[in-house]
Order: structure tokens, then sequence, then C-alpha cells
């Protein structure tokens, strides 16, 4: 059951956000598996696996490393189409760039932009016209934390800022779902944990679906509405958990003291090891 | 005192090693004035002084004569780099355009860069014959050899570049919506753009060293002109001073270059 508190008529709307009538699957992947190569030297690295994610919902995907999470977060954008079997974003086959918002685990920001210059592309291919920009670049930026930034060249930037922008840019486009993947990896322990409630906050105001990638557990119950535990490759699906803990009004560190956190840890990191 | 043990201030720095390049000239020019009192013989090797002489003689009029064969100094000079200018912009404009296609269409790239690097192979001299029985002896050859020269380091710096654009930088401009042109103009010609404009400079450089080439037949006006003619009349000082004057303009045009490149580029080695 997705937390109700994400999808209350009461949540301040956001301007780019975009419900599809009635709770329908944001992302729908059926018998999909995928295998890398050709011939003997090719690897199956994913399923037969379907899975279904209801709009506004918060998936993690978890697993150990190669077991396919991120190869699925790539079907699912449209950079690749499956070995066989069919993926859907609100209907349609994915294509980059139409429905679907990616954060990288590497920033993947343009150094020859400035950090404004990076949201405002996204917000140029979107179709927003030129004297609105401005204003929607601060205001995406504010949305994730940073502010007086938007002037910064991008190595003028610590690497949680980068990420930052990069998730900006992600929702620039106002795409319904946003996917990402292992976004927090490279980061050192307190900006990964800033940013993981940053996050937590975003995705509680926009209502946005969202895939999350990660091999971290904690970071999966954490920022997860629910959590999808992938085994060793080709990766199909060990364990499949709603997280019934409260979307919004926690303190974080009260959150992660709750009893119902630590059981959730404990049976998603036994899960993965067991997996693995 | 060990001087590599003290950190002296950067004005200090720099102060030193501006006397350095000074005395290093000093020294240099008191070598060639004493080979030249050795030798005695101007039209082996001129002193300073006298293509010191012949630097006022050009750049003014005198007895009713302009300059030399009729034209100030700086107007060969000019002559020459509004030559070169022109050539090299148009080969790498060129060279980009044709760039760009060899390093997205795969079958476009199999097919010209050989012959690409077979006229890269080619001194320019060697092709100047057919591009003046084709063209005459006017403007028009001296142009296309200067093109012909600029294009290919262009063409293959621009092409090895956009071939290896960060795949990572492209996807992410995809999942943001960029169509291929977009994709092509805001990641993968930025991406190339050091690259682009190492390419640049070489073609420069190239077109710089072709353009006295290019000035040996119906030269004049031109710094290539000027030196062929000093030649033929054993003028050998007029002949040093178009050499003097042909380095020291390509050492700033060079570093204009550097600094275009310092401002458009300000990413380079950073990210």
């Amino acid at each position: 059951m997705p937390s109700p508190d994400t999808r209350s008529p009461d949540r301040l709307p956001s301007p780019d956000h975009v419900l599809s009538p009635d709770g329908a699957a944001a992302v729908e992947v059926r018998d999909v598996e995928h295998v890398y190569g050709r011939g003997a030297g090719a690897v199956a690295a994913l399923g037969p696996l379907s899975l279904t994610v209801p709009e506004g919902a918060f998936l993690v995907l978890v697993g150990a490393s190669g077991c396919g999470k991120s190869t699925l977060l790539r079907l699912v954008a449209g950079f690749e189409p499956p070995t066989s079997g069919t993926v859907r974003i609100g209907g349609v086959e994915p294509v980059p760039g139409r429905g679907a918002g990616v954060v990288f685990q590497q920033p993947r920001l343009f150094p020859w932009k400035t950090a404004g210059g990076n949201v405002e592309l996204a917000l140029r291919y979107a179709g927003v016209p030129r004297r609105e920009r401005l204003d929607r670049v601060r205001e995406l930026l504010g949305r994730v934390g940073l502010h007086d930034v938007a002037d910064r060249r991008i190595w003028q930037l610590s690497g949680g800022q980068q990420q930052r922008v990069a998730i900006a840019r992600a929702l620039a486009a106002g795409d319904p779902l946003l996917l990402l993947d292992e976004p927090f990896a490279a980061l050192d322990a307190l900006t990964r944990e800033r940013l993981q409630e940053d996050l937590r906050k975003v995705s509680a105001e926009t209502g946005r679906t969202s895939v999350f990638v990660t091999h971290s557990v904690d970071e999966a119950v954490f920022l997860g509405s629910r959590v999808v535990v992938l085994t060793a490759r080709p990766g199909r699906i060990a364990l499949d958990v709603e997280v019934g803990l409260p979307r919004t009004g926690l303190e974080p560190d009260e959150l992660r003291g709750l009893p119902e956190y630590a059981a959730l840890r404990a049976e998603i990191g036994h899960a993965v090891r067991s997996a693995a | 005192m060990n001087p590599t043990l003290t950190a002296p201030r950067p004005a200090t720095r720099r102060n030193r090693r501006a006397g350095v390049r000074l005395l290093s000239i000093a020294v240099l020019l008191a070598l060639w004035q004493l080979a030249a009192s050795a030798t005695r013989n101007p039209s082996f090797i001129p002193s300073p002084r006298a293509v010191w002489d012949q630097l006022v003689l050009t750049s003014t009029v005198h007895d009713g004569i302009r300059g030399y064969s009729g034209h100030l100094l700086v107007e060969h000079l000019g002559t020459s780099l509004r030559r070169i200018l022109i050539g090299s912009a148009l080969g790498v404009v060129a060279g980009l355009a044709l760039g760009v296609v060899m390093g997205t269409v795969p079958w476009i790239r199999l097919v010209v860069e050989p012959l690409v690097t077979f006229v890269r192979a080619l001194p320019p001299l060697a092709y100047f014959s057919l591009l003046i029985i084709w063209f005459g002896i006017d403007e028009t050859p001296k142009l296309w050899l200067l093109t012909i020269a600029a294009l290919p380091p262009v063409a293959v710096a621009t092409a090895s570049a956009v071939y290896a654009a960060p795949t990572g930088l492209v996807e992410a401009a995809r999942a943001l919506g960029a169509t291929r042109w977009s994709v092509t103009r805001d990641v993968v010609l930025p991406s190339a753009l050091p690259e682009i404009f190492t390419g640049v400079r070489l073609a420069v450089g190239i077109a710089y060293s072709s353009v006295v080439a290019a000035e040996t037949i119906n030269g004049v006006p031109g710094i290539g002109g000027m030196v062929r003619d000093a030649q033929r009349y054993l003028q050998t000082d007029v002949v040093v001073l178009g050499l003097f004057a042909i380095g020291f303009s390509g050492l700033l045009i060079d570093a204009l270059l550097r600094a275009a490149e310092n401002r458009l580029i300000p990413w380079r080695g950073r990210a």
C-alpha cells in the first residue's frame, strides 16, 4: 500500500506534478529478460521479471553489485529495449526524454554550462518559454536546497551540490516519473544522509513516482514506500515489501528510531544477503 | 643560499623570469653582432644594425620610394595576415563541418579519412603548382592553398573528438529530451571544443608556414613576396627582417588564440 500522505488532497499541489487518471500504473514491466552480448559471451543480466509501479509510489530496487538493478532502470528509461518482454511508462513504450527524469550515479552535469545553465537547458528541451526559465531555475534549485549557486561553474560546487543540481535538472521537465541510479553512492556519509533527507522531502512535496536503485539497505528503507530486492544475476525479484512508514511529519532520527524501521531493515538486509 | 629552498612571491618570480628572457635576448643579439663582425660579409650575415636600418627604410617613404617594392612593411605583413586569416578561416569552417560529419557518420569517415590524411601528408608547395594551373596567379590560388593546408588538422581533431563524445553526457542530454541535433549542438560540439581548438591552432600554424610558399609566385605585396624579391637581389638584411616580421606576428597570433581558448573553454582540464 503506498503511503496515503503523498496523495492526500490537502497536499500542496506542485505546478509540474502530472497525475494520470485513477492511480494507473506509472511503470509496467512484464516478463522482461535482458541479455548483454551474443553467442558464447552472452551474459543474462536480468529476469524474467514482472513489476508494476503504481502512480505516486517511491520504489527502491536493492541488490548486490551486478544483480541487474541498473539494467532494469536503463530499460525503464528507454536507453535500450529489453531482449524480451515489454516495458511501459504511462501505457507507452519508454523513449529517453519523454516521461521520465533520470539522475545518474555521477552528476553528469555539462561543464560548459553554469549550475543554473544546466537546469535551464532541461527547461528549454521541455519547451518552457525563455522568459519563464530564469524564475523556474531559481525555484527548482531552491527546491533541492540550493541558493545563490545558479551562476557558479560546475567545478566550483561540491560533489553533494553537483548531485543536487542534477536532481533539480531531472525535475525540471516536470516528468511524472523520476529514475535515480545510485545517485548518492559516490558521496561521503554525511552528505549522503543530508541528500537522502532532502530527497525524501522533495518526493513528498511533489508526489512524483520514483524508482530508486541502491545497494544500501538503510537507504532503501529510509526512502522507499516499497522495496524490491533482486537476486544475483540474472536479477529476479527475491522480496517485494510495502514500507508502511509515515512519509511526512517525522524527523529522520525519529523515523530511524521506530521499531518497524529496524524490523524492515533486518528483513530486507537478510533478503539481500541470502539473494546475493 | 639555495634558491629552490626559498619560495619567492609570484610578482618576484615573474620579474625574475622576465629578466632571464631579456638577458637571453641580449646574449643572442650580441652573438649575432659577433658573427656579423667576424664574417664581414653583409650579404651572408647582415649586422643587427643593418636589419634595423631596413626596418626603418621599409616602413617609410624615402626618395619617393614607398617602403620595399612600393609597399610599406606593414602593408606586406598586413596582406599576408589577411591571406592567412581568410585561408585559415575557410579551412577551419570546412574542416569543422567535415569533422562533425566524419565523427557522426561512420561510413563517411571510412571513405574520407584516407583522403584527408593524404592531403595532410602533402607539403603545400607540392600542390601549389596544380592550383596555379587551375586558378591563375592572383589571390585565388593562394587562398585555396591556405584553405587546403588548414583544413585537415581541424577535420581530424574534430572527427576524433566528436566520435569520442562522452556517452554519459550524451545519455544525460537524451534523458532531458534533447533531439539528435540538440545533442550535437549542446553536448557533442562543446565537449569537442578543447580538441577542436588544438586543431585550429595547428591549422593557423600551418597556414602561417604555407603563406611564404604561396607568395613565391606573384607575391607582392606580401611578406613572402618581399623576402623572395630580397633574396633575388641578395638583400640579406631585408630577408632577415622579413623572417622577424613573420616570426613575431606568428607568436602574437598564437598568444591571441591561446587567450581566446582560455576564455572560451574555461572548463578545460577541470571537468
